[in-house]
């Protein structure tokens, strides 16, 4: 169980690693692009259709999806301070709470965009720029990230109440799959 | 229920949630959340997923990401530790010494980012290392890269100028412009903070041996070699026209790439490690973001700063005592919101202010960029502090602390403009027109 | 009643200023029974989202540039096409023309139009003289969308993607030598820093919406309704001679700052004209029943 889950947070970070590349791969292309039609004149002009909405999508997408694995490797930010005066029986109520409170927002958040899905669905709403992109496809990364979030903190959640280690096995899996 | 009380209910909620150790990407959602809930009727979800999905796909801050990755590849390069060897002779009769590369380093970076959470998380991988392992005060460690690094904002390229250009219909070329002399100012009195802290108290910094000869200093120097061909090859593609500032963040990307590999440092396991590093950081400011952008739109539709605002403007000040006004203003909102935040939600009401008092909106985009820049180094909610804290497990507060003493010289620099305004008008006024 | 709109542009923007009014003569109107706020410049929801906001009734009214939604039918985009309406009373013949299609399209997302608005007239800014179609040949253009990009190659031009931000330093370093857009926009940007010369092609005449949803109209009481309505009526005809002043003041402001104006030539005009017959019928391959209809009733 606890690998399984590790392994998901890690292959959702893998994908929004994937998604950082690609668009420095794609910028990197256009600017190539740009390097020759500056070398060789105007009738080698070339331009990726749309490169900036792409680039955005696959931004949006690599922000939500880690969401779950920046929060097992303690990415995200915190102030800690006060927490580290809370010693002992306290600290875990306050712990627990401020992890349930997360996760309930964070299910407050996935409901919220499978709403916002739903509607982009039935519409059919598409992206505004040279290529028509349907607007489901780049928010449903946003969907998955906020569900892998919800995940990850009620498994935080469980882990906390019950005592257990929270992310066990995670660098193992993870020298295990570096090839991912 | 008063605009007072409101902001009192905000503020503690905010203040509560942080202290018990939220994350601040939900402590920021949930305050917004709050805040609609008690005091609007809007539809809280559909506005939280559309302000998360408006805010996440955004082309200019495709950099941003982009900009973490190079400088976690340049971390794992060694780049970083040919960047101290060479400028070591140059700085070493210096006081001060190697901390200067805190503050030169964060000049030239701003040069090629414009943000300033890139720009702190950039060099302080670098630098951050380097410094603790010679023996300098973590607390000017710390304190010259959150204040150095809020030069993101004011060096051009800046995503904030591009902001304040586009809501004030100013030039954003001219503001660009003008950003290069007070940012040269800035570096400047930096410099001279640590130069004479040196002077005064010489027993903190480290006793290295630094006596050169002329010839080792230009042998070492060849070792900053690679430096100069990244910043020569980020910065001249924007010139050379081939790319936008966003273009040159994979420039950049690709030509540390080039330098690692051609040093012999570019191994799988090395490239892994810093794509993953450089996921979770994204991903970290772009959770923060969006949770402000949430409650950026939420204060929109309580409307609590334009009654601020507004409040503000029945007093009917002067220039100078609308300034002051503002400065405070803006320091007291740059606690909880970001920059682009409070540019975004107040230039609505004030630019009218200020252009009945007769301010230079020109100068006014640059005063108010260095008072943002001051709220990027605030606690609870400043951008520099949360990079660092990220870099470093220093908790917020020991690094706001240690920003202070930059804090108080951001202030002074907008004395400084506001007594020669010339500072920020000179160079765009020799542009033609 | 308090109703939140967003609007896409600053508060001097003669867009912003129209609605404004718009705004303050239903309030006294209604004796402010209904107060619209406005939020200006994005402050509140992205240009990018605010149809959509509006759709699911996050704010009941709100403004957009209309050709933004060309990707969901070409009759929404059509005030785009370089060349079919070259003027004031073409763009108001068009209008009248597209009107009750797009009203009929936009009712499909529980969406009512108020007024539209349109921009000056599009021209020509390039870093030196154009005297006829051959002129564009081989100079990098700005092009942002689908129309502007075969716009461009067609005169033999290289499109190019810049963002808006982005034009100054693109027009500065060469990576862009030429791009269309309207006498307000190039005022705004001080376009005579990096460029210096103006055609007024009036290429095309582009227009802003004002949408309410139709469940948030429809709870007003009849008498409020009626008030909106007629505050939009006058907002839309004020808008239009605002427009057209605003045509000659930044005109006029770009002359006074030492940008060449440069009359097209009958020549130029002649080849850009039979540039447009072939983006039309090029256009028309894609097109819908709806947008059909739109040029149908525009040429009859
Ligand atoms: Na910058
Ligand atoms: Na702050």
């Amino acid at each position: 169980m606890r690998k399984a889950l590790d392994l998901i947070y890690l292959a959702a970070g893998a994908m929004s690693a994937l998604c950082i590349l690609t668009i420095c791969g794609l910028v990197t292309m256009q600017v190539i692009f740009n390097l020759i039609t500056k070398l060789l004149g105007t009738q080698f002009a070339y331009t990726i259709p749309s490169y900036a909405d792409f680039a955005g999508f696959l931004l949006a997408a690599a922000s939500f999806l880690a969401l779950a694995y920046t929060l097992k490797h303690e990415g995200h930010i915190r102030v800690t301070l006060f927490r580290d005066f809370l010693k002992g029986t306290l600290g875990r109520v306050v712990e627990i709470i401020t992890l349930a409170l997360a996760a309930v927002a964070a299910v407050y958040m996935t409901y919220a965009m499978i709403g916002h899905l739903h509607e982009s669905i039935s519409y059919g709403d598409v992206s505004t720029g040279i290529i028509p992109v349907p607007l489901w496809l780049p928010q449903s990364t946003l969907v998955i990230g906020l569900a892998l979030f919800t995940l990850a903190l009620v498994d935080d959640l469980v882990c906390t109440i019950l005592g257990v280690s929270k992310s066990g096995h995670l660098d193992e899996i993870e020298e295990e799959h570096h090839n991912v | 229920m008063s605009e007072l009380m409101m902001i009192i209910v905000l503020v503690g909620a905010l203040f509560g949630m942080l202290a018990m150790g939220m994350w601040v990407g939900f402590a920021l959602t949930l305050t917004g959340a709050l805040g609609m809930f008690m005091f609007t009727s809007a539809p809280l979800g559909p506005i939280l997923a559309t302000t998360f999905w408006g805010h996440s796909h955004s082309w200019a801050l495709a950099a941003l990401p982009l900009f973490i990755l190079m400088g976690e590849i340049l971390l794992r390069s060694r780049l970083s530790e040919d960047m101290f060897s060479g400028l070591t002779p140059w700085l070493g009769k210096v006081p001060g010494k190697l901390l200067h590369v805190n503050i030169l380093g964060c000049a030239i970076f701003a040069a090629v980012s414009g943000s300033s959470a890139a720009t702190a998380a950039t060099i302080g991988k670098m630098s951050v290392p380097e410094l603790q392992k010679r023996g300098y005060p973590d607390r000017l460690i710390l304190g010259t890269l959150a204040g150095s690094a809020t030069l993101g904002l004011l060096i051009p390229p800046s995503i904030i100028l591009i902001v304040y250009g586009v809501a004030t219909e100013q030039s954003i070329a001219r503001l660009f412009i003008a950003g290069i002399l007070p940012g040269a100012m800035l570096v400047a009195m930096f410099a001279a903070f640590i130069a004479i802290t040196a002077l005064l108290k010489p027993e903190i910094f480290p006793k290295e041996e630094l006596n050169f000869s002329i010839r080792e200093k230009l042998s070492a120097s060849k070792r900053l070699l690679p430096v100069i061909a990244l910043i020569a090859g980020v910065i001249g593609s924007i010139y050379a026209g081939i790319a936008s500032p966003t273009d040159a963040a994979a420039v950049g990307v690709v030509l540390s790439l080039v330098l690692a590999w051609s040093s012999g440092s570019l191994t799988w396991k090395m490239f892994r490690e810093a794509v993953m590093n450089a996921t979770i950081t994204s991903c970290m400011i772009a959770f923060i973001l969006a949770g402000a952008a949430f409650l950026t739109v939420s204060m929109g539709f309580t409307g609590i700063p334009r009654n601020l605002a507004s409040w503000i403007d029945t007093f009917n000040l002067g220039p100078w005592a609308l300034l002051a006004a503002l400065t405070v203003f803006f320091i007291v909102l740059g606690c909880f919101l970001d920059g682009i935040s409070v540019v975004v939600l107040t230039t609505a009401i004030i630019m009218p202010m200020i252009e009945s008092v007769g301010i230079d909106p020109l100068w006014f985009g640059i005063y108010l960029v260095i008072v943002v820049e001051m709220s990027q180094i605030t606690p609870p909610v400043g951008f520099n502090l949360f990079v660092i804290q990220g870099l470093t497990g220093q908790n917020i507060f020991k690094i706001a602390m240690a920003a202070l003493p930059f804090f108080m010289l951001l202030l002074l620099a907008v004395v400084l403009i506001t007594l020669f305004p010339q500072i920020v008008t000179a160079l765009p006024g020799l542009m033609r027109g | 009643e308090d109703w939140d709109m967003p609007t896409p542009y600053p508060d001097k923007t003669f867009h912003t200023v129209n609605i404004q009014q718009f705004a303050d003569e239903v309030r006294e109107a209604t004796n402010g029974e209904l107060n619209i706020k406005l939020h200006t410049a994005g402050s509140l929801i992205k240009h990018g989202e605010i149809k959509n906001s509006v759709r699911n009734q996050i704010v009941p009214a709100g403004e957009f540039f209309l050709s933004l939604l060309a990707n969901e039918d070409p009759a929404f985009g059509i005030d785009s096409l370089p060349l079919v309406a070259v003027s004031y009373q073409d763009a108001a013949r068009l209008w009248e023309a597209q009107e009750p299609v797009i009203t009929e399209l936009l009712a499909k997302q529980r969406l009512k139009p108020l007024f539209s608005v349109p921009w000056p007239p599009q021209g020509l800014y390039t870093k030196k003289e154009i005297k006829t179609v051959d002129d564009l040949n081989g100079l990098k253009f700005r092009s942002y969308n689908a129309n502007l990009e075969k716009f461009a190659t067609m005169v033999g031009a290289a499109p190019t993607q810049v963002e808006a931000p982005d034009i100054p330093q693109a027009f500065a370093t060469g990576q862009v030598e030429a791009m269309i857009t309207s006498p307000s926009t190039g005022a705004n940007s001080k376009a005579w820093d990096f460029l210096s010369h103006y055609t007024p092609i009036n290429a095309w005449v582009p227009k802003n919406i004002v949408v309410v949803n139709m469940a948030a109209f429809n709870a007003l009481d009849e008498e409020t309704q009626a008030a909106v309505l007629e505050a939009a009526a006058a907002a839309e005809e004020r808008g239009w001679n605002m427009s057209r002043r605003e045509a000659e003041e930044k005109t006029q402001e770009l002359a006074d700052n030492g940008i060449t104006i440069v009359e097209p030539s009958q020549e130029l005009k002649d080849g850009l004209a039979k540039v447009g017959v072939e983006l039309l019928e090029d256009w028309r391959a894609n097109s819908t029943p709806a947008a059909d209809k739109i040029i149908d009733a525009y040429y009859n």
